[in-house]
């Protein structure tokens, strides 16, 4: 009844009583399962093997497994992969290197031409005052 | 003598060797008695606490994690999965 391919119904752990499918015989007393179940070694003591049958390959993947489970209507999960979360703190500290660059150059291009003129513009300012002023004292 | 509210038989004796080599008496309350499977027998791998004991443990150190962990003995639900899958 042991063979590659026959639906069993496992007996022990936190899988009993779920279908699995024997993948590969490892050993006299030891298979390869999968299915409804985690993929996993098993004493073949920890089985019950039942009527069904499907055709798979040695060694056949999950995803193969799953296709056969479903001609049945026999409940799997699929496994996906996890997707990989973006890094949200990389992206900030870009965003304040660009502004901190952006800024800095703004600054130095306006600053010298606004400070040029108004201190040009003051001391001609303060001279004019100054000079009526020194006229009025001496008059 | 002990306090009367201390004399009550439900409480347990415990005798307690102190540092200074006297012996006194602690008291306890007792355990509740052992999970039974239905077919009788003792299911294991259950923990034996007063409630406020259990609530500290997680759930998956109080009872097996197959299914019906904590309810039939492995023997017993081993049979009945196997008298399932041969009616079938």
């Amino acid at each position: 009844m042991i063979e590659i391919g026959r639906i069993c119904i496992k007996l022990a752990g936190r899988d009993a009583g779920r279908e699995a499918v024997i993948v590969e015989i490892l050993d006299n007393n030891y298979v390869l399962i999968d299915g409804n179940v985690r993929r996993r070694k098993c004493n073949i003591l920890h089985l019950e093997p039942t009527e069904k049958k499907i055709d798979i390959k040695k060694g056949a993947s999950h995803e193969e497994v799953n296709k056969e489970f479903k001609k049945l209507e026999i409940t799997t999960w699929e496994t996906k992969p996890k997707e990989k979360a973006e890094r949200p703190r990389r992206q900030r500290k870009k965003k304040v290197q660009e502004s901190k660059t952006e800024k800095p150059e703004e600054k130095k291009e306006e600053k010298p031409k606004k400070e040029k003129q108004p201190i040009d513009a003051r001391i001609v300012s303060v001279t004019k005052k100054k000079e009526p002023a020194k006229k009025a004292e001496k008059k | 003598m002990p306090r009367p509210s201390k004399k009550s038989r439900s409480l347990r004796r415990i005798h307690v060797k102190t540092p200074g080599g006297r012996t006194t008496v602690h008291y306890k309350y007792r355990k509740p008695k052992a999970a039974k499977c239905s077919c009788g027998a003792v299911l294991k791998g259950i923990v034996r606490e007063r409630p406020y004991k259990m609530k500290k443990i997680a759930k998956t150190k109080k009872r097996p994690t197959r299914p019906y962990g904590g309810v039939l003995c492995s023997r017993c639900l081993r049979k009945m999965l196997v008298e399932k899958a041969r009616n079938k």
